[in-house]
Parts: C-alpha cells; structure tokens; sequence
C-alpha cells in the first residue's frame, strides 16, 4: 500500500512543482519585494527608535569630563549641550546646573574601578576642589536620597568636620562611624554626587584630578 | 543567492534608515517630551513669586537626584504677556538665577556675585522687546536694567539658593520664594 501510495503521489507532486515553477519566479519578483520594504522599515523602526530609546535612559555618551572616579558633563548645563544631552535632560525632567551657578560630579565607582556596593565601607577624602560651597550628596541605585536610619544623606563644605591642616574624611559605611558619617543604605549599589556651587573659573576648566576627593574602599562584608 | 543578496540589500536599506530614525527621534525628543521640566513648571505661569520645587530636604519632589542642601523654586514664563522681570534680594546665602528654553537647555544663568546693592535683577525679552525698549528709552537716563535676549517665548527660571547647614533650610526656602516673577506690560 505504502509503496503504492508514494508511486501515485511522487509524480503528482513532481508535476505540481513543474507548473509551479514559472509562477514563484514571478511571485519572488513582486512579493518578496514587498516583504523586503517592509522588513527593512520595520528593522529601520525598530533599531533606530531602540537605540534612541537606549541612549537617553543612560548618561550623555558624549562630552564628560572624568577625573578619578568623578564624571560630569560640563556642556549639560550651557547652550553647548549636544542633541544627546537635550533629549537625556528631557527624558529625565531634569533641570541641570547651568554653567555659571557650579557643576555636578558623579561617582558610581571607588578610586580603583570598583562599583560602589553598600555592602562596603568606603572612605572619602581628603581635599575638594575649591569652590563657594560643594555639597556631598549619597544616591541609591535608583537615583534617590536613601533612607536610612542616620537621616543624613549628604555633607556640605560648611559642615563637615575637618582637621588642622584642613582635610576632611568622610565614612561611607552600613555601622555607626565616628567623625563625619553617611549611613549606607541597606544593600545594592548606590553612587555619591558632589556639586560644586560657584566655583572660580568656568565651569570644568582648571580642575584636576589631585583636587578631588579620593574614594577608598576600606572592606566588604558583614 | 539571488535572494540572499537581496535580503543583505534590504538589510542596509534598514541600518541606513535605522541611523536616520535614531537621529530624528533624539531631535525631537525635547519637543515631544511630556514630562519633562517645562510642562511640570509651567502650572507656575502665573503666580509673580517663584514657586518651590524642590525644598531643602530632596523630599516630595519631581526633580531626579536632588540636593537636600538647596531650595530649588521656578517660574515658567510666556514672552508673549511682555518682558520678564526676575528679582531677588540676595543675602548671605549663595543665590543662582538660570533660565531655560522651553525645549530644556540652559541659555543665561547669573549668581548672587552679579548683585547690585544686595538687589539681582534681570529682566528677559526677545530679541523685537528688546529693539523696542531700546527705541523707547530716554537716551539722557538709560535703563539700568540687566537684559538678557531668550531665544524662545516661552521658557522657565530656576532659582537655586543653597542652604550649608540644616539650620539654614528655612532660611533658603524664605529666600527662594521670596524672588519675584513679573510679566512687564510692553514698555
């Protein structure tokens, strides 16, 4: 039967792709077409609102100054600011420091390239760039003021405490510190901001990387 | 192979167009933007005060990663109802004006360092305001006023004034409401 079933198909199907054959050369001139247009609009579409979509949920992939493990983007706040900068400020509902009121600097990282874990304890210090007055602000992974038991999520140049010649050390850590202080959140990562309000000069120019402060990663673990 | 080479074709067809999307969508995005910090200040177009944003604290506000040591109050303004004037009077505490576009982007900003007689005072106006004030103006007693030309109608004030100890919060709330937005009748 089976044999006989193979026998009386085999030819028909031969037969089938025999007439076929003239018509797939004259669809795969006029289908085919079509399915590439729109293939490629949908993959035009699709990459490029992706990757823009991409790009203005992450920081300015032009233009930033890093000294250490501080990064800011000077121009963010001036009429310099690149297209990028315009749609990431947009996006984020931000308002940024403009260039004459001071310049904010970012830390997601330790001076050694370490993401910032609340589960260590770091130390800050020892110097600051000059400026009329910085302020030290601890975010968490989500780009908010933590809550802590402390309360205190940041330090300015007029509180913190600091020694004879002048140096100040901040302790990041989870435990009571002695000295100035900022609770840590619980878990995940978490990154420091340190803004500098009406520094001398234009905003970015003459800073080094020896004025900022160094971030130190003192241990991990309970 | 035909169709292969065809289908690569139609591939760089879509890269190119791709690039293109990706360009014209980060363009228009400050033009699109919904949430940003213009349509979240602009309830604030008519008040003549600033009004707080962000307080001292970082607590309760729009405003991404915001700094517990500073007040943030803005204004939004319309250049069609007529120039500007922004005034503080300006104290111990560090005191920053910035202005920007409706679109973000930040085109004048001025401290507390620019005050005169513990006085800021700027106003902004478009480019036609200002070629009438200047035809207007008495030459023999100039206007003292600092001007600054905006390059939209429409735009928003930040002020900032910073607060170096929690005691001084208050103070720099007082002092961030205290500055004055008023739109000038076309003088």
């Amino acid at each position: 039967m089976d044999t006989e079933v193979t026998l009386t198909n085999a030819p028909a199907a031969a037969s089938m792709h025999a007439s076929s054959t003239p018509q797939a050369t004259v669809k795969s001139r006029f289908v085919p077409t079509v399915f590439l247009v729109v293939y490629a609009l949908l993959l035009a579409l699709g990459l490029g609102l992706g990757s823009a979509y991409w790009v203005m949920n992450g920081n300015p992939p032009f233009g930033s100054l890093r000294l250490g493990p501080w990064q800011a983007w000077p121009s963010l706040g001036s009429p310099e600011a690149d297209p990028y900068m315009r749609a990431i400020i947009a996006r984020r509902g931000d308002v940024p420091l403009a260039t004459g009121e001071g310049l904010g600097f970012t830390a997601s990282a330790d001076s050694e390239g370490r993401a910032l874990d609340a589960g260590c304890s770091y130390s800050i210090g020892t110097v600051a760039p000059s400026a009329r007055l910085w302020t030290l602000t601890l975010y968490d992974g989500d780009g908010r003021l933590p809550v802590t038991e402390l309360g205190r999520r940041s330090f300015t140049s007029a509180e913190v405490v600091r020694d004879a010649q002048d140096r100040f050390t901040i302790a990041l850590s989870r435990d009571v510190q002695a000295g100035n202080w900022l609770q840590l959140p619980p878990s995940g990562p978490f990154s420091v901001t340190l803004r500098l309000y009406d520094p001398p000069g234009a905003a970015g120019a003459n800073l080094e990387e020896s004025d900022f402060p160094v971030i130190q990663r003192l241990g991990c673990g309970a | 192979m035909r169709g292969f080479s065809r289908f690569l074709v139609a591939t760089l067809c879509g890269l190119v167009i791709a690039a293109g999307v990706h360009i014209a969508a980060i363009f228009a995005s400050p033009y699109l933007a919904e949430q940003d910090a213009f349509a979240k200040i602009q309830p604030t177009l008519t008040a003549d005060k600033a009004q707080i944003i962000s307080a001292p604290g970082g607590e309760n506000t729009w405003l991404p990663k915001p700094d517990p040591a500073v007040a943030v109050a803005a204004c939004a303004f319309d250049l069609r109802n007529g120039p500007m004037r922004v005034a503080a009077r300006t104290g111990s505490l560090f005191l920053s004006f910035s202005f920007h576009k409706e679109t973000g982007g930040v085109f004048f900003a001025v401290t507390d360092r620019a005050a005169v007689r513990g006085e800021l005072e700027i106003v902004a106006m478009t480019a036609r305001q200002l070629d009438e004030a200047r035809a207007t103006e008495d030459e023999n007693e100039p206007s003292r006023d600092v001007r600054i030309v905006a390059p939209e109608q429409q735009g928003f004030v930040i002020v900032r004034v910073t607060a170096p100890a929690p005691s001084l919060r208050p103070q720099a709330e007082e002092a961030a409401k205290a500055v004055s937005c008023t739109a000038e009748q076309d003088a």
